[in-house]
Protein backbone atom coordinates (compact mmCIF):
# COMPACT_ATOMS: atom_id res chain seq x y z
CA UNK A 1 0.00 0.00 0.00
CA UNK A 2 1.07 3.49 -0.79
CA UNK A 3 2.02 5.77 2.07
CA UNK A 4 0.03 8.96 2.07
CA UNK A 5 1.31 10.89 5.06
CA UNK A 6 4.81 10.66 6.44
CA UNK A 7 5.64 12.54 9.60
CA UNK A 8 9.35 12.38 10.18
CA UNK A 9 11.04 13.47 13.42
CA UNK A 10 8.80 16.49 13.72
CA UNK A 11 9.46 18.86 16.59
CA UNK A 12 7.75 22.13 17.19
CA UNK A 13 9.11 24.73 19.51
CA UNK A 14 7.38 27.86 20.57
CA UNK A 15 9.04 30.78 22.17
CA UNK A 16 7.19 31.25 25.36
CA UNK A 17 8.22 33.65 28.02
CA UNK A 18 6.64 33.10 31.42
CA UNK A 19 4.21 35.81 30.49
CA UNK A 20 4.33 36.59 26.82
CA UNK A 21 4.45 40.33 26.14
CA UNK A 22 1.32 41.24 24.24
CA UNK A 23 2.18 44.82 23.68
CA UNK A 24 5.18 46.82 22.67
CA UNK A 25 5.05 48.68 25.94
CA UNK A 26 5.37 45.45 27.90
CA UNK A 27 8.13 44.12 25.69
CA UNK A 28 10.05 47.36 26.02
CA UNK A 29 9.70 47.49 29.79
CA UNK A 30 10.69 43.86 30.13
CA UNK A 31 13.70 44.26 27.88
CA UNK A 32 14.83 47.30 29.80
CA UNK A 33 14.41 45.58 33.12
CA UNK A 34 16.14 42.54 31.71
CA UNK A 35 13.32 40.25 32.71
CA UNK A 36 12.48 39.24 29.16
CA UNK A 37 13.74 35.71 28.96
CA UNK A 38 11.84 33.72 26.42
CA UNK A 39 11.82 30.01 27.08
CA UNK A 40 11.37 27.51 24.39
CA UNK A 41 8.46 25.26 24.90
CA UNK A 42 8.31 22.00 23.03
CA UNK A 43 4.79 21.42 21.78
CA UNK A 44 5.91 18.42 19.78
CA UNK A 45 9.01 16.40 20.46
CA UNK A 46 10.43 14.20 17.75
CA UNK A 47 7.22 12.70 16.43
CA UNK A 48 7.33 10.17 13.60
CA UNK A 49 4.62 8.05 12.11
CA UNK A 50 3.15 7.17 8.75
CA UNK A 51 -0.37 6.79 7.52
CA UNK A 52 -1.01 4.58 4.54
CA UNK A 53 -3.51 5.23 1.82
CA UNK A 54 -7.00 4.23 2.89
CA UNK A 55 -6.12 4.01 6.56
CA UNK A 56 -8.19 5.70 9.22
CA UNK A 57 -5.82 6.98 11.85
CA UNK A 58 -7.06 8.31 15.15
CA UNK A 59 -4.95 10.77 17.09
CA UNK A 60 -5.66 10.70 20.78
CA UNK A 61 -4.29 12.57 23.74
CA UNK A 62 -5.31 14.81 26.61
CA UNK A 63 -5.95 18.52 26.21
CA UNK A 64 -2.87 20.51 25.37
CA UNK A 65 -0.88 17.48 24.35
CA UNK A 66 -0.07 18.88 20.95
CA UNK A 67 -2.77 17.30 18.81
CA UNK A 68 -3.93 20.51 17.19
CA UNK A 69 -0.38 21.66 16.58
CA UNK A 70 0.27 18.41 14.80
CA UNK A 71 -2.81 18.90 12.62
CA UNK A 72 -1.76 22.41 11.74
CA UNK A 73 1.62 21.11 10.69
CA UNK A 74 0.13 18.35 8.57
CA UNK A 75 -2.31 20.70 6.89
CA UNK A 76 0.49 23.12 6.18
CA UNK A 77 -0.59 26.03 8.33
CA UNK A 78 2.55 25.76 10.45
CA UNK A 79 6.06 24.83 9.49
CA UNK A 80 7.77 22.62 12.09
CA UNK A 81 10.97 23.77 13.80
CA UNK A 82 12.67 20.57 12.75
CA UNK A 83 11.75 17.41 10.95
CA UNK A 84 9.62 17.04 7.86
CA UNK A 85 6.14 16.12 6.81
CA UNK A 86 5.62 14.52 3.44
CA UNK A 87 2.08 15.00 2.25
CA UNK A 88 0.42 16.37 -0.84
CA UNK A 89 -1.15 19.54 0.56
CA UNK A 90 -3.48 19.84 -2.39
CA UNK A 91 -5.26 16.68 -1.32
CA UNK A 92 -5.67 17.64 2.33
CA UNK A 93 -9.05 18.77 3.50
CA UNK A 94 -9.26 19.91 7.09
CA UNK A 95 -12.65 19.77 8.70
CA UNK A 96 -13.24 21.71 11.88
CA UNK A 97 -16.48 23.07 13.16
CA UNK A 98 -17.79 26.29 14.53
CA UNK A 99 -15.44 28.44 12.52
CA UNK A 100 -16.13 30.80 9.73
CA UNK A 101 -19.74 31.58 10.36
CA UNK A 102 -20.83 35.15 10.57
CA UNK A 103 -23.72 35.56 13.02
CA UNK A 104 -25.00 38.70 11.31
CA UNK A 105 -25.51 36.96 7.96
CA UNK A 106 -28.30 34.62 6.98
CA UNK A 107 -27.86 30.88 6.69
CA UNK A 108 -27.78 31.09 2.93
CA UNK A 109 -25.17 33.83 2.87
CA UNK A 110 -23.08 31.81 5.28
CA UNK A 111 -23.20 28.74 3.03
CA UNK A 112 -21.59 30.78 0.28
CA UNK A 113 -19.12 32.55 2.55
CA UNK A 114 -18.06 29.36 4.28
CA UNK A 115 -18.02 27.41 1.05
CA UNK A 116 -15.76 29.98 -0.59
CA UNK A 117 -13.39 29.68 2.35
CA UNK A 118 -13.18 25.94 2.08
CA UNK A 119 -12.43 26.24 -1.59
CA UNK A 120 -15.70 25.50 -3.36
CA UNK A 121 -16.43 27.41 -6.52
CA UNK A 122 -19.57 29.43 -6.97
CA UNK A 123 -21.06 27.07 -9.54
CA UNK A 124 -20.38 24.11 -7.26
CA UNK A 125 -22.21 25.80 -4.41
CA UNK A 126 -25.15 26.77 -6.64
CA UNK A 127 -25.42 23.17 -7.62
CA UNK A 128 -25.07 21.66 -4.15
CA UNK A 129 -26.97 24.28 -2.19
CA UNK A 130 -30.23 22.34 -1.91
CA UNK A 131 -28.44 19.19 -0.90
CA UNK A 132 -26.56 21.01 1.85
CA UNK A 133 -29.76 22.49 3.27
CA UNK A 134 -31.48 19.14 3.15
CA UNK A 135 -28.68 17.32 4.89
CA UNK A 136 -28.49 19.93 7.63
CA UNK A 137 -32.30 19.70 8.01
CA UNK A 138 -32.58 23.46 7.86
CA UNK A 139 -35.31 23.93 5.25
CA UNK A 140 -37.10 27.19 5.92
CA UNK A 141 -34.35 28.57 8.14
CA UNK A 142 -31.93 29.65 5.50
CA UNK A 143 -33.09 33.27 5.38
CA UNK A 144 -32.75 33.58 9.14
CA UNK A 145 -29.64 35.15 10.57
CA UNK A 146 -27.25 32.60 11.98
CA UNK A 147 -27.17 34.40 15.33
CA UNK A 148 -30.73 33.13 15.81
CA UNK A 149 -29.73 29.53 15.14
CA UNK A 150 -29.27 27.08 17.96
CA UNK A 151 -25.75 25.77 18.39
CA UNK A 152 -26.84 22.38 17.09
CA UNK A 153 -28.18 24.00 13.92
CA UNK A 154 -24.92 25.83 13.38
CA UNK A 155 -22.82 22.72 13.69
CA UNK A 156 -25.18 20.74 11.46
CA UNK A 157 -24.85 23.37 8.78
CA UNK A 158 -21.09 23.43 9.24
CA UNK A 159 -20.87 19.70 8.86
CA UNK A 160 -23.13 19.69 5.81
CA UNK A 161 -21.06 22.33 4.03
CA UNK A 162 -17.74 20.79 4.90
CA UNK A 163 -18.68 17.36 3.66
CA UNK A 164 -20.58 18.48 0.57
CA UNK A 165 -17.59 18.05 -1.70
CA UNK A 166 -16.44 14.88 -3.33
CA UNK A 167 -14.50 12.66 -1.01
CA UNK A 168 -11.18 14.38 -0.53
CA UNK A 169 -8.15 12.17 -0.73
CA UNK A 170 -6.90 13.06 2.72
CA UNK A 171 -9.51 14.10 5.23
CA UNK A 172 -8.57 15.53 8.61
CA UNK A 173 -11.35 15.65 11.18
CA UNK A 174 -10.86 17.76 14.25
CA UNK A 175 -13.43 16.72 16.87
CA UNK A 176 -16.34 16.68 14.48
CA UNK A 177 -17.95 13.36 15.19
CA UNK A 178 -19.82 14.56 18.22
CA UNK A 179 -22.16 16.99 16.54
CA UNK A 180 -25.88 17.43 16.93
CA UNK A 181 -28.40 15.05 18.43
CA UNK A 182 -28.01 11.28 18.26
CA UNK A 183 -29.91 11.02 14.99
CA UNK A 184 -27.75 13.56 13.27
CA UNK A 185 -24.67 12.00 14.75
CA UNK A 186 -25.62 8.70 13.20
CA UNK A 187 -26.18 10.37 9.87
CA UNK A 188 -22.88 12.20 9.99
CA UNK A 189 -20.99 9.10 10.99
CA UNK A 190 -22.52 7.35 8.01
CA UNK A 191 -21.39 10.11 5.74
CA UNK A 192 -17.86 9.94 7.08
CA UNK A 193 -17.90 6.17 6.68
CA UNK A 194 -18.95 6.62 3.09
CA UNK A 195 -16.01 8.92 2.55
CA UNK A 196 -13.72 6.39 4.17
CA UNK A 197 -15.03 3.68 1.88
CA UNK A 198 -14.62 6.06 -1.04
CA UNK A 199 -10.90 5.56 -0.56
CA UNK A 200 -10.06 8.61 1.51
CA UNK A 201 -7.24 8.51 3.97
CA UNK A 202 -8.59 9.89 7.21
CA UNK A 203 -7.01 11.43 10.28
CA UNK A 204 -9.35 11.80 13.22
CA UNK A 205 -8.50 13.84 16.27
CA UNK A 206 -10.51 13.12 19.34
CA UNK A 207 -10.22 12.64 23.05
CA UNK A 208 -13.04 10.16 23.03
CA UNK A 209 -11.74 6.62 22.89
CA UNK A 210 -15.08 5.28 21.65
CA UNK A 211 -14.86 7.38 18.50
CA UNK A 212 -11.37 6.04 17.88
CA UNK A 213 -12.33 2.44 18.59
CA UNK A 214 -15.38 2.57 16.33
CA UNK A 215 -13.83 4.22 13.34
CA UNK A 216 -10.11 3.80 13.19
CA UNK A 217 -7.77 1.19 11.87
CA UNK A 218 -4.83 2.71 13.68
CA UNK A 219 -4.36 4.88 16.71
CA UNK A 220 -1.67 7.35 17.57
CA UNK A 221 -1.33 8.53 21.14
CA UNK A 222 0.44 11.77 21.84
CA UNK A 223 1.07 12.95 25.37
CA UNK A 224 2.83 16.19 26.31
CA UNK A 225 4.28 16.43 22.83
CA UNK A 226 5.73 12.95 22.84
CA UNK A 227 4.59 9.96 20.88
CA UNK A 228 3.47 7.41 23.47
CA UNK A 229 2.04 4.64 21.36
CA UNK A 230 1.08 3.91 17.82
CA UNK A 231 -0.69 0.89 16.47
CA UNK A 232 -3.83 -1.16 17.02
CA UNK A 233 -6.62 1.15 18.21
CA UNK A 234 -7.89 -1.22 20.90
CA UNK A 235 -4.48 -1.71 22.43
CA UNK A 236 -3.61 1.98 22.30
CA UNK A 237 -6.97 3.04 23.71
CA UNK A 238 -6.65 0.54 26.54
CA UNK A 239 -3.29 1.89 27.64
CA UNK A 240 -4.57 5.44 27.25
CA UNK A 241 -7.54 4.70 29.50
CA UNK A 242 -5.33 3.00 32.09
CA UNK A 243 -3.19 6.11 32.33
CA UNK A 244 -6.20 8.15 33.31
CA UNK A 245 -6.97 5.93 36.24
CA UNK B 1 -7.80 37.46 -20.62
CA UNK B 2 -8.44 33.98 -19.38
CA UNK B 3 -8.46 33.70 -15.63
CA UNK B 4 -6.98 30.62 -14.08
CA UNK B 5 -9.33 28.63 -11.81
CA UNK B 6 -7.20 29.62 -8.85
CA UNK B 7 -7.49 33.33 -9.51
CA UNK B 8 -11.19 32.88 -10.11
CA UNK B 9 -11.56 31.14 -6.77
CA UNK B 10 -9.60 33.91 -5.01
CA UNK B 11 -11.83 36.50 -6.63
CA UNK B 12 -14.87 34.59 -5.36
CA UNK B 13 -13.42 34.52 -1.84
CA UNK B 14 -12.71 38.25 -1.91
CA UNK B 15 -16.17 38.95 -3.24
CA UNK B 16 -17.74 36.88 -0.45
CA UNK B 17 -15.62 38.49 2.27
CA UNK B 18 -16.35 41.95 0.94
CA UNK B 19 -20.06 41.42 0.69
CA UNK B 20 -19.98 40.19 4.27
CA UNK B 21 -18.27 43.37 5.45
CA UNK B 22 -20.71 45.59 3.62
CA UNK B 23 -23.78 43.66 4.73
CA UNK B 24 -22.57 43.68 8.29
CA UNK B 25 -21.87 47.36 8.45
CA UNK B 26 -25.50 48.34 8.13
CA UNK B 27 -26.97 45.03 9.25
CA UNK B 28 -29.23 46.50 11.91
CA UNK B 29 -30.43 49.51 10.02
CA UNK B 30 -33.64 50.04 8.18
CA UNK B 31 -32.23 51.70 5.09
CA UNK B 32 -29.41 49.17 4.80
CA UNK B 33 -27.13 49.67 1.85
CA UNK B 34 -28.54 53.16 1.11
CA UNK B 35 -26.52 54.32 4.11
CA UNK B 36 -23.35 53.64 2.20
CA UNK B 37 -24.11 56.67 0.05
CA UNK B 38 -26.21 58.60 2.55
CA UNK B 39 -23.59 58.54 5.29
CA UNK B 40 -20.79 60.24 3.32
CA UNK B 41 -23.30 62.57 1.69
CA UNK B 42 -24.64 63.79 5.03
CA UNK B 43 -21.19 64.28 6.49
CA UNK B 44 -20.15 66.12 3.37
CA UNK B 45 -23.16 68.41 3.66
CA UNK B 46 -22.36 69.17 7.28
CA UNK B 47 -18.72 69.80 6.54
CA UNK B 48 -19.52 72.06 3.62
CA UNK B 49 -21.90 74.09 5.75
CA UNK B 50 -19.21 74.62 8.34
CA UNK B 51 -16.27 75.08 6.08
CA UNK B 52 -17.88 77.22 3.41
CA UNK B 53 -17.43 80.12 5.85
CA UNK B 54 -13.76 79.41 6.49
CA UNK B 55 -10.73 80.14 4.34
CA UNK B 56 -13.00 81.73 1.77
CA UNK B 57 -10.50 84.23 0.59
CA UNK B 58 -7.46 82.00 0.31
CA UNK B 59 -9.05 78.95 -1.33
CA UNK B 60 -11.43 78.89 -4.19
CA UNK B 61 -14.24 76.35 -3.89
CA UNK B 62 -13.22 75.53 -0.38
CA UNK B 63 -15.85 72.81 0.29
CA UNK B 64 -14.68 70.82 -2.72
CA UNK B 65 -11.07 71.45 -1.76
CA UNK B 66 -11.86 69.97 1.61
CA UNK B 67 -14.05 67.11 0.39
CA UNK B 68 -11.48 65.89 -2.13
CA UNK B 69 -9.00 65.47 0.66
CA UNK B 70 -11.62 64.01 2.96
CA UNK B 71 -12.60 61.40 0.37
CA UNK B 72 -9.10 60.00 -0.03
CA UNK B 73 -8.25 60.32 3.65
CA UNK B 74 -11.37 58.43 4.72
CA UNK B 75 -10.64 55.63 2.29
CA UNK B 76 -7.09 55.37 3.55
CA UNK B 77 -7.87 55.36 7.25
CA UNK B 78 -10.91 53.13 6.79
CA UNK B 79 -8.89 50.54 4.93
CA UNK B 80 -5.83 50.53 7.15
CA UNK B 81 -7.65 50.47 10.48
CA UNK B 82 -9.93 47.61 9.47
CA UNK B 83 -7.18 45.68 7.72
CA UNK B 84 -4.96 45.95 10.77
CA UNK B 85 -7.11 43.65 12.88
CA UNK B 86 -8.16 41.30 10.12
CA UNK B 87 -5.70 38.50 10.88
CA UNK B 88 -6.62 38.51 14.53
CA UNK B 89 -10.36 38.70 13.72
CA UNK B 90 -10.21 35.73 11.41
CA UNK B 91 -7.85 33.69 13.51
CA UNK B 92 -9.97 30.57 13.56
CA UNK B 93 -10.50 30.62 9.84
CA UNK B 94 -6.90 31.16 8.93
CA UNK B 95 -5.88 27.74 10.16
CA UNK B 96 -8.55 26.09 8.13
CA UNK B 97 -8.36 27.74 4.77
CA UNK B 98 -6.13 26.86 1.92
CA UNK B 99 -5.80 30.21 0.25
CA UNK B 100 -3.08 32.69 1.19
CA UNK B 101 -3.92 34.88 4.17
CA UNK B 102 -3.17 37.99 2.15
CA UNK B 103 -6.67 37.61 0.78
CA UNK B 104 -8.15 38.67 4.12
CA UNK B 105 -6.15 41.89 4.04
CA UNK B 106 -6.95 42.39 0.39
CA UNK B 107 -10.65 41.93 1.07
CA UNK B 108 -10.70 44.60 3.77
CA UNK B 109 -8.83 47.07 1.58
CA UNK B 110 -11.11 46.24 -1.30
CA UNK B 111 -14.12 46.86 0.93
CA UNK B 112 -12.77 50.30 1.74
CA UNK B 113 -12.30 50.85 -1.98
CA UNK B 114 -15.94 49.97 -2.61
CA UNK B 115 -16.96 52.36 0.14
CA UNK B 116 -14.86 54.96 -1.62
CA UNK B 117 -17.00 54.23 -4.66
CA UNK B 118 -20.18 54.94 -2.68
CA UNK B 119 -18.66 58.09 -1.23
CA UNK B 120 -17.70 59.07 -4.75
CA UNK B 121 -21.42 59.16 -5.63
CA UNK B 122 -21.94 61.56 -2.76
CA UNK B 123 -18.92 63.53 -3.92
CA UNK B 124 -20.36 63.73 -7.43
CA UNK B 125 -23.57 65.16 -5.99
CA UNK B 126 -21.56 67.77 -4.12
CA UNK B 127 -19.67 68.65 -7.31
CA UNK B 128 -22.99 69.24 -9.02
CA UNK B 129 -24.33 71.30 -6.11
CA UNK B 130 -21.31 73.60 -6.19
CA UNK B 131 -21.52 73.77 -9.99
CA UNK B 132 -17.98 72.61 -10.60
CA UNK B 133 -17.30 72.28 -14.31
CA UNK B 134 -15.69 68.98 -15.03
CA UNK B 135 -12.23 69.22 -16.50
CA UNK B 136 -10.83 66.63 -18.90
CA UNK B 137 -8.20 65.78 -16.26
CA UNK B 138 -11.03 64.40 -14.14
CA UNK B 139 -10.65 61.10 -15.95
CA UNK B 140 -7.40 60.63 -14.02
CA UNK B 141 -9.43 60.06 -10.87
CA UNK B 142 -9.17 56.25 -11.07
CA UNK B 143 -5.42 56.49 -11.59
CA UNK B 144 -5.01 58.27 -8.26
CA UNK B 145 -7.34 55.82 -6.61
CA UNK B 146 -5.28 52.97 -7.97
CA UNK B 147 -2.09 54.41 -6.47
CA UNK B 148 -3.86 55.06 -3.20
CA UNK B 149 -4.93 51.41 -3.26
CA UNK B 150 -1.33 50.24 -3.67
CA UNK B 151 -0.09 52.49 -0.91
CA UNK B 152 -2.89 51.46 1.42
CA UNK B 153 -2.32 47.79 0.74
CA UNK B 154 1.35 48.09 1.64
CA UNK B 155 0.61 49.88 4.91
CA UNK B 156 -2.14 47.36 5.68
CA UNK B 157 0.25 44.44 5.30
CA UNK B 158 2.63 46.08 7.75
CA UNK B 159 -0.05 46.95 10.28
CA UNK B 160 -1.77 43.58 10.09
CA UNK B 161 1.48 41.72 10.74
CA UNK B 162 2.47 44.06 13.56
CA UNK B 163 -0.95 43.85 15.21
CA UNK B 164 -0.65 40.09 15.63
CA UNK B 165 2.34 40.66 17.91
CA UNK B 166 1.49 43.94 19.55
CA UNK B 167 -2.11 44.81 20.36
CA UNK B 168 -1.23 48.36 21.29
CA UNK B 169 -0.34 49.19 17.69
CA UNK B 170 -4.02 49.98 17.38
CA UNK B 171 -3.87 52.83 19.86
CA UNK B 172 -0.51 54.07 18.66
CA UNK B 173 -1.75 54.08 15.11
CA UNK B 174 -4.84 56.11 15.92
CA UNK B 175 -2.66 58.77 17.52
CA UNK B 176 -0.30 58.63 14.60
CA UNK B 177 -3.23 59.01 12.20
CA UNK B 178 -4.25 62.26 13.87
CA UNK B 179 -0.75 63.58 13.40
CA UNK B 180 -0.73 62.32 9.84
CA UNK B 181 -4.05 63.98 9.14
CA UNK B 182 -2.74 67.37 10.23
CA UNK B 183 0.26 66.83 7.99
CA UNK B 184 -1.93 66.12 4.98
CA UNK B 185 -3.39 69.60 4.64
CA UNK B 186 -6.89 68.29 4.36
CA UNK B 187 -8.70 71.35 5.62
CA UNK B 188 -6.18 74.15 5.32
CA UNK B 189 -4.07 75.45 2.45
CA UNK B 190 -0.59 73.94 2.57
CA UNK B 191 0.85 77.16 1.15
CA UNK B 192 0.33 78.88 4.49
CA UNK B 193 3.00 76.77 6.13
CA UNK B 194 6.73 77.18 5.87
CA UNK B 195 9.82 75.54 7.29
CA UNK B 196 10.32 71.90 8.25
CA UNK B 197 6.62 71.14 8.52
CA UNK B 198 6.19 72.18 4.90
CA UNK B 199 8.88 69.72 3.86
CA UNK B 200 7.07 66.98 5.74
CA UNK B 201 3.81 67.84 4.05
CA UNK B 202 5.33 67.99 0.60
CA UNK B 203 6.83 64.54 1.04
CA UNK B 204 3.74 63.02 2.56
CA UNK B 205 2.41 60.51 0.03
CA UNK B 206 -1.18 61.06 1.06
CA UNK B 207 -0.79 64.80 0.62
CA UNK B 208 0.80 64.36 -2.80
CA UNK B 209 -2.16 62.26 -3.92
CA UNK B 210 -4.70 64.67 -2.46
CA UNK B 211 -2.90 67.66 -3.94
CA UNK B 212 -2.73 66.09 -7.41
CA UNK B 213 -6.37 65.07 -7.30
CA UNK B 214 -7.40 68.57 -6.26
CA UNK B 215 -5.46 70.01 -9.16
CA UNK B 216 -7.05 67.55 -11.56
CA UNK B 217 -10.58 68.27 -10.34
CA UNK B 218 -10.44 71.98 -9.68
CA UNK B 219 -7.84 73.45 -12.02
CA UNK B 220 -7.54 70.89 -14.80
CA UNK B 221 -3.84 70.36 -14.21
CA UNK B 222 -1.91 67.12 -14.31
CA UNK B 223 0.80 66.27 -11.76
CA UNK B 224 4.30 67.48 -12.52
CA UNK B 225 7.07 65.03 -13.24
CA UNK B 226 8.28 65.21 -9.63
CA UNK B 227 4.81 64.59 -8.32
CA UNK B 228 4.42 61.53 -10.53
CA UNK B 229 7.80 60.31 -9.38
CA UNK B 230 6.80 60.83 -5.74
CA UNK B 231 3.52 58.98 -6.22
CA UNK B 232 5.09 56.01 -7.93
CA UNK B 233 7.97 55.87 -5.46
CA UNK B 234 5.81 55.92 -2.35
CA UNK B 235 2.98 53.74 -3.56
CA UNK B 236 4.94 51.01 -5.28
CA UNK B 237 7.54 51.18 -2.53
CA UNK B 238 4.96 50.80 0.21
CA UNK B 239 3.32 47.90 -1.58
CA UNK B 240 6.57 46.02 -2.14
CA UNK B 241 7.89 46.63 1.36
CA UNK B 242 4.61 45.62 3.00
CA UNK B 243 4.38 42.48 0.94
CA UNK B 244 7.99 41.56 1.59
CA UNK B 245 7.74 41.95 5.36
CA UNK B 246 4.44 40.11 5.44
CA UNK B 247 5.79 37.16 3.47
CA UNK B 248 8.91 37.02 5.56
CA UNK B 249 6.98 36.87 8.80
CA UNK B 250 4.21 34.61 7.54
CA UNK B 251 5.28 31.66 9.59
CA UNK B 252 5.85 33.53 12.84
CA UNK B 253 2.44 35.13 12.40
CA UNK B 254 0.80 31.73 12.11
CA UNK B 255 2.60 30.53 15.22
CA UNK B 256 1.55 33.54 17.20
CA UNK B 257 -2.08 33.19 16.16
Amino acid sequence: METEVIVQNVSMEFERAKDVPDSMKELLIKKLKGTYRPETFKALDNISFTVKKGEVAGIIGTNGSGKSTLLKIISGALIPSSGRVYVDRKKVHLLTLGTGFDPELTGKENVYLNGAMIGYTKSFLDQKYKEIVKFAELDGFMDTKVKNFSSGMVSRLGFAIATAGDSPEILILDEVLSVGDMFFRKKSEERIKKMIHGGSTVLIVSHSTSVIRNNCTKAIWIEKGKLKACGNPDVVCDTYEKMGK
Amino acid sequence: MQLSPKTKQYAFVIQQLTSREIKRKYARSYLGIVWSVLNPLLSMVVLSLIFSQLFRRSIENYPIYYLTGYLLWQAFTGATTTAMTTLADNKALLLKVKFPMELFILARVYTALLNLGYSFLAYAIMLAVFRITLRPTFIFFPVFVFFLFLFTLGISYLLASAYVFFGDIKHLYSVFLTLWMYCSAIFYPAEQLTGPIRIVIDNNPIYILIHCLRKAVLSGLLPTFFEWAGIVFWCVGSYLLGRYIFKKNRNTIMQKL
